[in-house]
């Protein structure tokens, strides 16, 4: 019998974390500008003493101007993509649930097209507008997907899944109507799009924003993460072992949906790292929440950040949408695991 | 099976004789109602029922299908409150527990466990320690260690690291049995055990609980239909009809034959046996 | 095992240290591109003087004086570049531009749609061209690197003309634009003033045949069609409606114009055309009313004009064999007008 301990989660963390890095220092090389792995280090290691005089400005440019705002945006909509699929996955007792089968990347989409549509050129606009969308879609589900006053799973899956299709038809009719020529650009916006720099010049502010936000929700949802394996195993059966199951699932509900809002507002609709990274997480390290949620968040960057490098560089100079790359990735990646689980 | 290795926690010597059991579970004058809707008349009235359990008791609350047993288990559970009356468990009424208390005090055994994704049976049987502690929690060795006992206790050491989707049925319900004994609950509530076991998977049960009561103390309530089963393992029956508490008091008590007749819809006979214990038969010729 | 206090503060503490370590890292990130800018700024100044225009957005984009470096994101804005014989200073163009076929040799940074920033970057340009219609975040991060970025955004023919002499004044051949411009402008006049006198004709421009899209009244193409003239016969005003046959049907226009790529020849789009059920029976496949253009219609770029005469010539045959005429029957007709004035006058 060997319990889960922190220490083991903190071991398991490390170890992603290390994947992580080299993930990172390959991003960090690969790119149309040509700098070697020793120039990125170099130009990381004086940057982060203070040297900015030692640094050419290209590079200076190329790493900390393009590259690594890139790479941090990838990072979080990983992490956050991610957890929101381990979380939806235990609140819709569905292993196939991901953060979008509840209509919020439809949402933030149709904010998108409005924003597109009405103040094209103002920066942020779109940002705003989708989170706006999503936080919308977020409460119409809610009210839908309650049964006797409380979410219910089943309840929750057919209000999120009939309110996606609307949203959809609505974004359809939209694109085909509106006399808008920016809309071309939603194209790639509804694949999941990492290229958008920040809207905003005050980059750490903007980040920062998007951390605080991670952390709050994705804390929220850990805090549950006892409660979820018990509820994995039966609602009642979690109930008659004291869960406050309603409350676990208001608290998941709101936390993943915030969290895909997040990652589809500032990236588009990236499909499968939600679905994926929590159940490869699962085959690796079992399917304890506790472990599982920090797992996720560190195995979702990792995924996004090769798979935006592999979009950058495989067609170079033409960027395919990071989306792509997950979709065309994905599958063989799940089918292989799967075939290779011993049981 | 004795508890294996566990030390002081759940060392049970036999009851001294004489000495005095502590009252478990006190019903007095419980009942419920629902409707359909709020405002439409009562579809199904359950009681007022009175009855109590002490430690060391299987007490069965027997009856056909719909006559409330369901729904007098819920009561027990804390799960509803009752419309009027009182149930107590170690003296505190249930439905005013906080969740985790009851948790603590009251371990309700499921027939079935619907896993969605591969759980060990160790993993499985230390989620009962739930309970106890903070919400977002670390195993302790202590939880390792009850759940580790609770597993003895039912005879499923065996199963320890085997897959919980790998299990037979009976082997399951013994895992889930422990996880309920993980939970160190006073009051042991079985809703239907017996159901998807064949007579010697259900006759194992029944012994298993008799010695868990017997040996470690538990009240065991148990909902069943089965009425040789009840007789031969219960000390103390509560016989629903309807939502009517019918009759409450040992098997030779309640088991009469137009009693049985009439609630049960069937033609039975009542053999009194050399135990004390009443056997129920159909009556050949219909 | 509770997860004990020590484990908090070390996670709090590793908290901190990330947290300190990002802020640093970001604000110098700032610090870097206002840096960046500011050297761009520099050096542009050290090498001369800089401008601020305003582009075809409204946007003040400040420019070299003396611009060296040029980057375009749009195929048409690569052709205005070459037609100005600036193709000396283009350093970097997109995958589509091929026209002329020496543009595709040129160092590529990526689609109009999705071009990769660190490409454009790459090339240290002193200033890149976009079109206004294509993505407007790599307008937005340009410019927040310090890159002037000059957007075009031609809603007519009339509005082509100014562009391009615009764009020429921008990077510095005001001489060549205006010349440019003139030429174009003169040619289109000669060609209104060819068919001043004929009528309009009907037709329908297909984008797109299956889902059948064809162009509202208010796009770029339909005005270059006005000045070939020819009128779309659909009135709507959504950039690409998307008509049922039926429609067509009713609409019976007199000719089908379509701008396919690769280019096909005329008599091969009507054997094609004639083919179909449906596209068979109208009346302009019948009548062989069926007119190929060059995909230069499609974007604004000088190569327009040559796309609106060959249309004209196509759709009004007669205005132009009469005009190659007109010159040595001028006089004649002169002379016959004169002397059916006198008759006039002497019928009586």
């Amino acid at each position: 019998m060997r319990p889960l301990t922190p220490r083991r989660i903190l071991g398991i963390c490390g170890l992603l974390m290390g994947v992580l890095f080299v993930a990172v220092v390959l991003a960090l090389r690969m790119g149309a500008y040509p700098i070697g792995v020793t120039d990125i280090v170099k130009t990381l290691f004086h940057g982060a003493i203070g040297r900015w005089d030692e640094i050419p400005s290209e590079y200076r440019l190329v790493v900390f101007g393009l590259r690594l705002p890139r790479i941090a945006l990838g990072i979080l909509v990983g992490a956050s993509l991610s957890v929101a699929g381990a979380g939806f996955q235990a609140l819709l007792r569905n292993p196939l649930a991901d953060p979008y089968v509840l209509g919020v990347s439809s949402g933030a989409a149709l904010g998108a097209i409005i924003s597109l549509a009405v103040v094209p050129h103002v920066p942020g606009a779109i940002q705003a507008a989708a989170f706006a969308g999503a936080a919308l879609t977020i409460t119409a589900v809610y009210l839908l997907g309650r049964r006797g006053g409380q979410l219910d799973s089943a309840t929750l899956l057919l209000a999120g899944i009939v309110t996606a299709s609307f949203l959809s038809a609505v974004i359809m009719f939209l694109m085909t109507t509106l006399t808008g020529r920016d809309l071309r650009g939603m194209a790639f916006w509804l694949m999941g799009d990492l290229a958008s720099p920040p809207p905003t010049t005050n980059v750490l502010g903007w980040f920062g924003f998007l951390f605080f936000v991670f952390v709050v929700a994705a804390g929220a949802i850990y805090t549950t993460s006892s409660d979820l394996n018990l509820i994995l195993t039966g609602e009642q059966e979690a109930r008659h072992l004291g869960v406050n199951v309603n409350r676990v699932k208001l608290v998941v509900y709101v936390g993943a949906s915030i969290l895909t809002g997040l990652a589809v507002s500032v990236s588009g609709a990236i499909g499968y790292v939600g679905l994926l990274v929590p159940h490869v997480m699962r085959m690796l390290f079992g399917t304890d929440y506790r472990l599982l949620i920090p797992a996720s968040v560190i195995g979702g960057a990792i995924a996004i950040v090769v798979a935006d490098t592999l979009a950058r560089t495989v067609v170079a100079p033409t960027e395919l949408p990071v989306g792509a790359m997950t979709a065309l990735a994905g599958a063989p990646v799940f089918i292989y695991l799967m075939r290779r689980r011993v049981r | 099976m004795r508890a294996a290795g566990s030390g002081a926690i759940l060392a049970n010597p036999a009851g001294m004789p004489g000495e005095r059991r502590a009252v478990r579970l006190k019903v007095e004058q419980a009942s419920y109602a629902y409707a359909a809707t709020d405002r439409s008349a009562p579809k199904f009235t359950l009681g007022p029922a009175s009855f109590g359990a002490e430690q060391r008791e299987i007490v069965t609350i027997l009856g056909p299908n719909a006559s409330g047993k369901s729904t007098m288990l819920r009561l027990l559970a804390g799960l509803i409150k009752p419309l009027s009356g009182r149930i107590e468990v170690d003296g505190t009424e249930v439905c005013e527990l906080e969740l985790r208390t009851r948790a603590q005090r009251i371990a309700l055994v499921q027939q079935e466990s619907e896993l969605l994704f591969p759980l060990r049976v160790w993993e499985y049987v230390l989620q009962g320690r739930y309970p106890y502690g903070r919400r977002l929690r670390f195993e302790s060795e202590e939880d390792c260690l009850l759940a580790g006992n609770a597993l003895a206790q039912v005879g499923a050491d065996a199963l320890r690291d085997r897959w919980m989707d790998h299990l037979s049925g009976g082997e399951k319900q013994r895992v889930i049995l422990a996880r309920a004994l993980a939970q160190q609950p006073s009051l042991l509530l079985l809703d239907e055990p017996t159901q998807h076991l064949d007579i010697g998977g259900k006759v194992e049960l029944l012994r298993r609980l008799r010695k868990l009561a017997d040996g470690n103390r538990y009240t065991v309530i148990v909902v069943t239909h089965e009425l040789n089963l009840a007789a031969e393992f219960s000390d103390r029956i509560v016989l629903l009809h309807k939502g009517k508490c019918l009759r409450v008091g040992t098997a030779a008590e309640v088991y009469e034959q137009g009693l049985l007749e009439e609630v049960f819809e069937a033609p039975l006979d009542v053999e009194m046996r050399t135990s004390g214990r009443p056997r129920v038969i159909l009556r050949e010729g219909n | 095992m509770r997860i004990g206090r020590n484990a908090w503060i070390g996670a709090a503490g590793t908290l901190a240290i990330v947290l300190m370590a990002a802020h640093g890292a970001a604000a110098r990130v700032q610090s870097s591109e206002k840096d960046l800018a500011r050297a761009g700024a520099e050096t542009n100044a050290k090498a001369a003087a800089t401008r601020t225009v305003t582009d075809e957005s409204g946007r003040r984009v400040t420019v070299p004086v003396n611009v060296q470096r040029i980057v375009s994101l749009a195929p048409n804005l690569t052709e205005t570049v070459y037609a100005l014989g600036l193709e000396d200073k283009l350093v970097g163009d997109t995958d589509f531009c091929d026209v002329p076929a020496a543009a595709k040799q040129k160092a590529h940074i990526g689609g109009p749609q999705n071009p990769s920033l660190e490409a454009i970057v790459a090339l240290r340009p002193d200033l890149v061209l976009a079109a206004a219609i294509d993505r407007w975040e790599t307008v937005n991060a340009l410019t927040r690197l310090g890159i002037p970025v000059y957007t075009s955004d031609p809603h007519t023919v009339n509005d082509l003309l100014e562009s391009v002499q615009k764009m020429a004044e921008v990077m510095g051949a005001e001489q060549r634009g205006a010349a440019l411009a003139a030429d174009l402008r003169s040619r289109l006049e000669k060609l209104q003033a060819k068919l001043a006198d004929r009528p309009m004709e009907h037709v329908l421009f297909v984008v797109w045949e299956d889902p059948l899209i064809t162009i509202g009244q208010k796009t770029f193409i339909a005005d270059a069609l006005r000045y070939a003239g020819a009128e779309s016969a659909v009135l709507s005003d959504q950039d690409w409606p998307q008509l049922s046959f039926e429609e067509v049907v009713r609409l019976q226009p007199d000719y089908i114009v379509l701008a396919p790529d690769p280019e096909i020849t005329s008599a091969a789009a009507l054997a094609d055309l004639r083919s179909r059920g449906g596209w068979r029976d109208l009346r302009a496949v019948e009548l062989g009313h069926v007119a190929v253009m060059s995909d230069e219609v499609n974007k604004p770029s000088p190569g327009l004009v040559d796309a609106i005469e060959e249309l004209a010539q196509e759709l009004h045959p007669d205005a132009f064999a009469r005009a190659a005429k007109e010159s040595t029957m001028a006089q004649g007709s002169r002379r016959a007008e004169a002397n059916e004035r006198e008759c006039a006058t002497c019928a009586h």
